[in-house]
């Protein structure tokens, strides 16, 4: 295949590294273009958030053109964890069952105040924040967020994907 | 409006189906143990058709359901702890979140309660526009219901459908509120803020819209065959097992008991407003859908009638030691800075004594029982939760029942986790 | 209608269009009863325990004060204090009862109350409102009320092996302290 003049590939690498390190770069930005832009979310709906989730999936604020529209229902297909809504201690050890049971890559938002950081939930019932028991990608903040707020937190884990940064159990466990 | 298939006179089956020693909790005839042949099967607390983080536990013979137990607490919250330490305004801010489907109801219900030990009457023009909210509440729930209950099942384009008229209600109460869901739009003594001029041409389209679309989702659903043979006949709860239970709203009118709040026991402006009550007799899931239409519809006539009755007025009390005095006072008036300045940081006092408010909720009967000891904050707060008392009759729904109509059953009870855990 | 009449009465309470009757707790079935078959309140719409647990100390929800008078220079203190008087036990329960009829105009609500102490137990009442059933779970999980006869008395909300009882006033409200950026 002849490139008609330097491409975007050529440009970023430098053109005389080119025949090197064709094959291996561009296969890691091709596969994490295609993993970002099909994430597959889990139907983890808790709370009010859960009502937010399902309206990003309603046709106006259509999560189906980022790709992610198929919610499955079994962790073993999923590779998105949303968690949408307050956690409670009971359900703690559901929750991290579930995440133990998706297939890596796998990706976390918390999404909402609860999951973030308990929310206004300052108590012995809720979980101050999900990511006391897994490793979180990305928080959106709201209380529930708007759609558009949840849409613009699966953006920027897309943009993470794509451009390389690994998921987060790979860099930090979990917080104290 | 009832609809009588069955006369009234007729029961839905004879004698009582709750079981026995535990009404909540369908347990297996021991004999049948024996044989060897049950099979017992989690369901959730993560499962997409349990409406939320509910557990059932079910043993099976077959498909036969013959044992039923529901976990719950996988959503508890701690609210009623919570709101004992925020003053009073504060917490108001807290029970939207209880029943995260019909949000403005769980405000409602708990200012009422507050305005009730207050001894304090908002004025008109606030008591119409909280009927209106929460009939667009109620409307809100419904579609929800509707659409979560019909994918369930199978229908799934419903879900697209009710999501699509979902937003349009939301909407609206962000022209009003400036938020989406959980608006705490109520305040003690009447509203947080004045309503939008241009909110009233738009509740009108909304309402000549809505009947419409309810129209059209009955068109979908009532002829669908597979929609018929999937809830007729299912999950039968008689008028006496209902109260027994301690059920209300729309799981007790389709068990052909004629009891509803907002006629017996009318809050708001519902004695001004006229409203049908629909009630159907046969006690099966298809009936509970029937309520929730109709009860729909009902809705959309109140929230036209409120949009052309609204009364001009203040929109909240006068009384600047529960309100905060208007802004433009703070720049003259000492008291009025004084009165803002202990409202802000301290909070009003409430007199001593105890309440039990209730209103009808898209759920059934939503009450709210303040304790308060005279001070600034709330002593104590309980929430009583229909959805909490329409999961005690899952096991009396459930007597014979097949795995594949659980999810049915469980679904038109209309149940909110939040709500059942608090 | 006077009330007089209830098994058990004690004292009634007519405030703020609400009535609350009072029994002795030993004889709550009765009264129960009583109310179901002969007064017709077919509905229990609630139960609720309350802690009262430190309800007329001084400096409990803002007072800074007592009877004789208020202290100018503690915060939050505004007119002249009002103690509430001392409750007759630390628990209350209160069963919010409702007389249901179909197409009635009217909703006639009773409050019936006992009073216990802590570990003093509690008649069920699941023989003559079988929806009393998770309400008094509840109260047992959330208040450590013990409800006796009750055929299924465990926890509901918690988790099956918390220990403690959350909503009793001396159950800390747990949670995590705010840290802030930049102290260490």
């Amino acid at each position: 295949m002849r490139a008609k003049g330097p491409g975007v590939f050529e440009r970023e690498l430098g053109a005389e590294d080119l025949e090197d390190r064709l094959m291996l770069t561009t296969v890691e930005k091709a596969v994490a273009w295609a993993q970002g832009s099909s994430i597959w979310p889990d139907t983890f709906g808790l709370a009010c958030c859960a009502m937010e989730m399902i309206a990003v999936v309603s046709p106006r604020y259509d999560i189906a053109r980022f790709g992610a529209e198929v919610f499955r229902s079994s962790p073993r297909q999923a590779d998105l964890l949303i968690v949408s809504g307050r956690v409670s201690h009971k359900m703690a050890a559901p929750l991290r069952q579930i995440y133990d049971q998706m297939l890596e890559p796998k990706w976390v938002i918390a999404m909402g105040a609860c999951a973030s950081s308990g929310g206004m939930f300052s108590n012995y019932a809720v979980l101050q924040g999900v990511d006391k028991i897994v490793s979180v990608d990305v928080h959106v903040p709201g209380c529930p967020p708007r759609p558009e707020a949840l849409l613009e937190g699966i953006v920027r884990l897309q943009e993470k994907i794509k451009a390389g940064v690994p998921p987060a159990y790979e860099i930090r466990g979990v917080a104290q | 409006m009832a609809v009588a298939e069955r006369p009234a006179a007729k029961p839905i089956y004879e004698g009582t189906r709750i079981p026995a020693p535990i009404p909540t909790m369908l347990q297996v005839d021991p004999a049948l143990r024996e044989q060897g042949d049950i099979l017992e099967v989690n369901f959730g607390p993560n499962h997409p058709s349990t409406h939320g983080v509910l557990r059932l536990v079910v043993e099976l013979n077959g498909e036969r359901v013959v044992g039923l137990t529901a976990v719950i607490g996988y959503l508890h919250t701690g609210f009623e702890k919570n709101m004992e330490q925020k003053t009073w305004w504060k917490a108001i801010t807290y029970p939207a979140r209880i029943d995260y489907l019909s949000f403005q109801m769980n405000e409602l219900v708990f200012v009422l309660a507050i305005e009730k030990l207050l001894e304090i009457e908002p004025p008109p023009k606030a008591t119409w526009m909280r009927m209106l909210m929460c009939e667009l509440t109620r409307i809100h729930s419904h579609l929800i219901w509707l659409g979560t209950a019909a994918l369930e099942i199978g229908a799934i384009s419903m879900l697209w459908y009710c999501f699509r008229d979902r937003d349009a209600i939301l909407d609206l109460f962000e022209l009003v509120t400036g938020v989406r869901m959980h608006t705490r739009y109520f305040q003690t003594g009447g509203l947080a803020e004045d309503i939008p001029p241009g909110f009233y041409d738009e509740c009108r389209s909304f309402v000549g819209l809505m009947q419409q679309r309810i129209d059209d989702y009955e068109a979908i659903l009532d002829r669908q065959q597979i929609w018929l043979e999937r809830t007729k006949g299912l999950g039968l709860l008689s008028a006496e097992d209902a109260i027994a239970l301690g059920q209300s709203g729309p799981v007790l009118r389709a068990s052909g008991v004629d009891w509803d709040l907002r006629r017996a026991e009318p809050h708001l402006a519902y004695d001004q407003v006229e409203f049908n009550v629909p009630v159907y007799f046969n006690g099966d899931v298809y009936d509970r859908y029937r309520v929730h239409m109709d009860e729909m519809r009902e809705s959309t006539r109140i929230i036209g009638q409120a949009v052309e009755g609204m009364p001009e007025g203040p929109w909240i009390v006068d009384d600047r030691k529960i309100v905060l005095p208007p802004r433009h006072e703070l720049h003259t008036s000492m008291e009025s800075l004084i009165h803002h300045f202990k409202l802000v940081t301290e909070g009003y006092r409430v007199p001593e004594g105890e309440v039990y408010v209730a209103v009808e909720s898209a759920r059934g009967e939503l009450g709210c029982y303040v304790v308060s000891d005279g001070g600034p904050k709330p002593w104590r707060v309980k929430f009583r939760a229909p959805s909490f008392v329409a999961l005690e009759a899952t096991a009396t729904c459930m007597s014979d029942a097949l795995v594949a109509d659980l999810i049915a059953i469980v679904g038109s009870l209309d149940t909110v986790m939040g709500e059942v855990d608090r | 209608m006077t009330w007089e009449a209830v098994p058990g009465f004690v004292h009634e309470v007519d405030a703020r269009g609400e009535t609350t009757v009072v029994v002795e707790r030993e004889r709550l079935l009765d009264a129960a009863r009583w109310l179901r078959d002969e007064a017709g309140f077919n509905f229990l719409a609630d139960i609720t325990p309350t802690d009262y647990h430190g309800w007329n100390q001084e400096r409990v929800s803002g007072y800074w004060g007592d009877a004789g008078g208020r202290d100018i220079n503690a915060p939050g203190s505004w007119g002249l204090q009002h103690q509430p008087e001392a409750k007759r036990s630390r628990f209350s329960v209160s069963y919010h009862l409702l007389r249901l009829r179909a197409g009635a105009n009217e909703a006639p609500r009773l409050r019936l109350q006992v009073w216990c102490e802590d570990g003093e137990p509690v008649e069920s009442v699941v023989s003559v409102w079988p929806t009393a059933d998770w309400h008094e779970r509840e109260a047992w999980d959330m208040m450590g009320i013990r409800f006796e006869g009750h055929p299924n008395l465990t926890r509901i909300l918690m988790d099956d092996d918390w220990e403690g009882h959350p909503l009793r006033k001396d159950y800390p409200l747990g949670g995590e302290p705010v840290r802030f950026s930049g102290e260490e």
